[in-house]
């Protein structure tokens, strides 16, 4: 009889083990965040929960500044600005980031910097990372890196949370989430954040500053069909160097107000019908004052500058964006189709914009141009075809049909790419892509035209790559190769935008390895080395090492970045090495608080900037040293 | 000696998780939400599992599977998993079957559900009501204790 009762208690309690053990392991697998990853849109990096939470970061550039092949600098208005390796960008085109399936760069100048580049990570709940062009499948504007970030679960989080930060340079940051799921199925997500922002940096013996406020509203509704998503944020800041010509002005601002909803829904049993409608609305002005003259671009007039430098400028500019998709997969045993119609108009009104000069003359410029309407016709083919067990193909095709009010050409692009994922072995894999792609000039390009060049052409983009990854238990170690050729890359010139005449070339390659100690502890090793037909303006060589793990009730993590230096014009970049600790201690399931140091050795990335129109060229640190001290609460 | 270290070695790598390129569908969340399913069916019912899952999809009949002896129809059926959003009236009688959902204010609203595996501040949690297991006879396992509740 004892031997049965002791059986029977052992059975129990291996019994509650396993359903215990089951639930930790459902929670860890939701945190390693695999299930929205898709190979077939390009090579992926993924920020999963969990390292998100070990690793700390906080906003959306604490992850973007550690990509390979991926500058992260200031640009002159004190905003992060994201550039491909060996260039700097003032802004770029070439990065599409979406928040679950709405692109939110900007309409003027496809930037998401100004509203959404510090973007706050409490509410989100993975970021996948591809190399590759997003338009093919999603059917937004083209670019050649994308950024899903997806929010957290409605129906998993079913909570709480508040989050709140300090950093030692008198930031601050207050986020509140709350979410909930019904009986109907309907769940909703809702976030909102307050960010003060401090950035200052010394030069010429002045102060600049960025300093600013940032509000954040997010709002994910959704059943098994439908989903419906509101963005909305609020920017105030100081304009950082502005366009002064000593890059120091007296004084100037930066508002944004950003505002867009989303509704998708899936049609037919198999969901294969896909239906997409979005409305962006981005107001946004911009004012300076400066005794020394403004490099207001577009208003100079080089043979008569005396009256056409401004000494104050303010502009009050308002963007509709209106987004409509379709898409309609068909799958059979080794074929997975897809056919897809974007349709997307863009609006650009200036309610005022108006310029002082020296004689104290004020001119209302207006509109830089007659271009002001913009409506894109997008047809898209993808397949995905199963060759054999270990091969998969891939073949995408979009017609783009651009057409453009005033005095500008309509025109039209065609875009290809083919590729393959070769997985011989359990441990070993393959992926390749071929592709032509095209980004075309926008609203703020078309604004900053060189004179002499109005009408710009598209960016004609031709690039391969190839991924080799091997696995060997708890290590993986993969290898990238890419080579990238551009004909008509835009070029912001002292005077201008202007189409390169010449075809830029690019390659590089990138070295990644990780090893899992356990489930928690992880060491991460990347190192990339590019060249560029060009003469360089940013890192081309990077990497960095991290290593995160906990203990207990305590999480902790270690990390340095390193960029490397280099010489522009009289200029020289010194290396840099971003080191970061910090540690979170769990006093229980529901609160926990944190401690982090960056930029630990005061040796932050430098950006360029120039004083005036193709005057003197200076470096100035990106970030300062700090430290951040925060806590989550969950309730 | 060394040769066997080599061999357990190679044999550990050989059964690590790490991956290449997930080109197959991620079905592994799926996976454990039927495993904790089928502990709780099978400790509730303690004969054969019929399973029901109403508008299945075809992952999860893949998935589950595995697991279950999957019912093509409610009345067929002694085990009902609704993890989406159903009718009430398309759902059969609850003799001779039991109910669960991925709910818990269907679980709290509807007595037809005796327990419910659902997510709260982020975690996945397993509740049984105490009151409704009594009325369908149920009697669990000592080790399920801490998941029912009162009330």
């Amino acid at each position: 009889m004892r031997i049965f009762i002791v059986i029977l208690l052992c059975v129990h309690s291996l019994l509650a083990h396993t359903l215990d053990s089951l639930l930790q392991e459902y929670k860890q697998t939701s945190d390693n965040s695999l299930q929205t990853v898709n190979e077939k849109l390009g090579h992926v990096i993924i920020y999963s929960q969990k390292e998100i939470r070990l690793m700390q970061y906080h906003k959306l550039n604490d992850i973007l500044k550690e990509l390979p092949m991926f500058n992260v600098n200031t640009n002159r208005f004190g905003l992060t600005s994201h550039s491909l390796t060996g260039s700097k960008t003032t802004t770029s085109g070439f990065f599409r980031f979406f928040i679950n399936d709405h692109e939110i760069s900007s309409t003027y100048d496809q930037s998401a910097s100004l509203s959404w580049g510090d973007l706050p990570l409490d509410f989100v709940d993975h970021i996948e990372i591809y190399y590759g062009e997003s338009s093919f499948s999603l059917g937004n504007d083209t670019g050649i890196y994308f950024v899903r970030i997806y929010t957290k679960s409605a129906t998993k989080e079913n909570g709480s949370e508040l989050n709140a930060l300090l950093s030692s340079n008198g930031s601050h940051s207050q986020s509140f989430t709350h979410s909930q799921s019904f009986e109907n199925g309907w769940s909703y997500l809702l976030f909102f954040n307050h960010d003060r922002i401090i950035k200052t940096t010394d030069y010429n013996a002045q102060t600049l500053n960025a300093n600013g406020e940032k509000k954040y509203f997010y709002l994910d509704a959704n059943n098994e069909r439908t989903r419906v998503n509101v963005g909305y944020t609020d920017t105030a800041k100081n304009n950082y160097a502005g366009l002064a010509f000593d890059a120091a002005p007296e004084n100037g601002e930066i508002t944004s107000k950003d505002f867009f909803i989303h509704y998708s829904h899936l049609f037919l049993e198999d969901k294969s019908l896909k239906t997409n409608f979005s409305v962006d609305i981005n107001h946004r002005k911009y004012e300076e004052a400066n005794a020394q003259g403004i490099a207001l671009i577009p208003v100079l007039d080089f043979t008569n500058l005396g009256l056409t430098i401004p000494k104050a400028f303010y502009e009050d500019l308002r963007f509709v964006k209106t987004n409509a998709y379709v898409s309609k997969s068909f799958d059979t045993e080794d074929n997975s189709f897809l056919t897809a119609l974007n349709v997307q108009n863009k609006t650009y009104h200036v309610s005022d914009r108006e310029t002082i000069n020296f004689a104290n003359q004020t001119n209302v410029a207006g509109a830089y141009n007659n271009f002001d309407n913009e409506t894109t016709s997008s047809l898209l083919f993808q397949d995905h075809y199963q060759l054999s067990d270990t091969l998969i193909l891939t073949a995408n095709a979009k017609f783009d049909r651009y057409e453009r009010n005033g005095s500008f050409q309509d025109f039209s692009e065609n875009l290809f790419r083919i590729g393959a994922i070769y997985t011989p072995f359990e441990h070993f894999g393959l992926k390749t892509f071929y592709t032509e792609t095209a980004l075309p000039p926008s609203f703020y390009t078309m604004d900053y035209a060189n004179p002499s060049t109005p009408d710009l052409k598209s960016q004609q983009y031709r690039f391969y790559t190839i991924e080799a990854v091997f696995t060997m238990g708890e290590s993986k170690f993969s290898v990238d190769y890419n080579h990238v050729l551009i004909d008509d890359f835009l070029y912001l010139t002292p005077i201008g935008f202007i189409n390169i005449d010449h075809t830029i070339k690019s390659e590089g390659f990138i070295f990644d390895y990780e090893y899992s100690f356990s489930e928690r502890d992880k060491l991460h090793l990347n190192y990339y080395t590019s060249n560029l037909s060009e003469q360089i303006n940013n890192s081309t060589k990077g990497g960095y090492v991290k290593f995160m793990g906990g203990f207990d009730k305590i999480d902790y993590f270690a990390s340095i970045i390193y960029k490397n230096a280099y010489r522009y014009f009289d200029v020289h970049v010194p290396q840099s090495f971003n080191a970061s600790l910090g540690a979170t201690y769990h006093a229980s399931k529901d609160l926990s608080y944190s401690i982090k140091a960056t930029n630990i050795f005061d040796n932050s990335t430098q950006s360029l900037y120039a004083q005036g129109i193709g005057g003197t060229n200076f470096a100035l640190d990106d970030t300062d040293r700090s430290v951040m001290v925060s806590f989550r609460w969950v309730f | 000696m060394k040769k066997y270290l080599l061999l357990l070695t190679l044999l550990s790598y050989s059964v690590a998780e790490t991956y290449t390129f997930l080109v197959k569908p991620y079905h592994k969340e799926i996976e454990l939400e039927a495993k904790i399913i089928s502990e709780i069916a099978h400790a509730s019912l303690g004969t054969e599992v019929k399973l029901f899952i109403p508008n299945i999809s075809e992952i999860e009949k893949e998935v589950y599977a595995a697991h279950f002896t999957l019912s093509q129809t409610c009345e067929a059926s002694n085990f009902v998993f609704v993890n989406k959003t159903v009718e009430h009236e398309s759902l059969c009688g609850t003799s001779n079957r039991l109910f669960f959902t991925n709910n818990y204010r269907k679980l709290l609203s509807d007595k037809t559900y005796y327990g419910a595996l659902f997510w709260n501040k982020s975690r996945p949690n397993i509740v049984f009501i105490q009151k409704r297991l009594e009325a369908n006879r149920i009697t669990l396992p000592q080790a399920f204790a801490p998941f029912v509740e009162n009330f």
